[in-house]
């Protein structure tokens, strides 16, 4: 199937914010440290991704990512995957729930075609059938 | 027909446009690897987030970035423009 690029694939959001579960999908390089790292190595880039399970130390997250600078994400990590961020807004109400399942992958490739119609579908899924989430918060780096 | 809603927190509003996102939020001014705010400033990271889920809830123009100015976040930088082949 050809997805057209002048489509916006727009999904409506029916539900309310305080009674919903929020994923984060970040292209920003996040990963746990015990992970394996993105190969930064390979100029084409990394079309893998990898999952972050919602009750992550955050302490215990970094990013390998060469394509921007990310020293204020190794000092917070929230700056570009805000899963402590959520957790507040959680506790506030303003949201109802932390998703089962939230994903990092290196945004950089020249693969596209790969990753458009391989890597984030394969992301879309993982979220869809295992994160429980109603909505995404999409982050780069 | 399945689908998630989704949000964008974009600091490069003119690279993401060309994908077209359904929602994005621009933080105006914030610099690559900033996407919620610098690091520490919690309360701002709450806001930029708060405004971003906000976007689900309204009647965004799909494909376009909703840009909001964050006067806490200080010193401001230009986004990256996107290379056009001359």
């Amino acid at each position: 199937m050809t997805i057209s690029r002048k489509c916006v694939p727009f999904t409506p959001f029916d539900g309310e914010l305080s009674k919903s579960t929020i994923a984060i999908v970040t292209a920003g390089g996040v990963h746990l440290k015990d992970q394996e790292g993105f190969n930064i190595a390979d100029e084409l880039g990394d079309l893998t991704y990898r999952e972050i399970p919602p009750d992550v130390d955050s302490s215990q997250l970094m990013v390998t990512h060469h394509h921007y600078d990310h020293a204020d994400a190794d000092e917070d990590i929230n700056v570009v995957f805000p899963i402590d961020v959520l957790r507040e807004l959680e506790s506030e109400g303003f949201i109802g729930g932390i998703a089962k399942k939230h994903i990092g992958y290196m945004g950089y490739t020249m693969q596209l075609k790969a990753m458009y119609e391989g890597t984030a579908r394969e992301i879309a899924n993982e979220i869809d059938r295992g994160s429980r989430a109603d909505a995404v918060v999409l982050t780069g780096g | 027909m399945k689908g998630i809603p989704t949000v964008l927190i974009t600091v490069s509003p003119e690279v993401s446009g060309q994908m077209r996102p359904p929602r994005a939020l621009y933080p105006k001014g914030f610099k690559i690897g900033n996407s919620l705010g610098r690091p520490g400033m919690r309360d701002l990271q709450k806001q930029v987030l708060r405004d971003a889920l906000g976007l689900l809830t309204q009647d965004t123009r799909p494909g376009a970035a909703v840009t909001i100015e964050y006067p806490d976040y200080g010193e401001q930088y230009e986004p990256p423009r996107v290379k056009t082949l001359s």
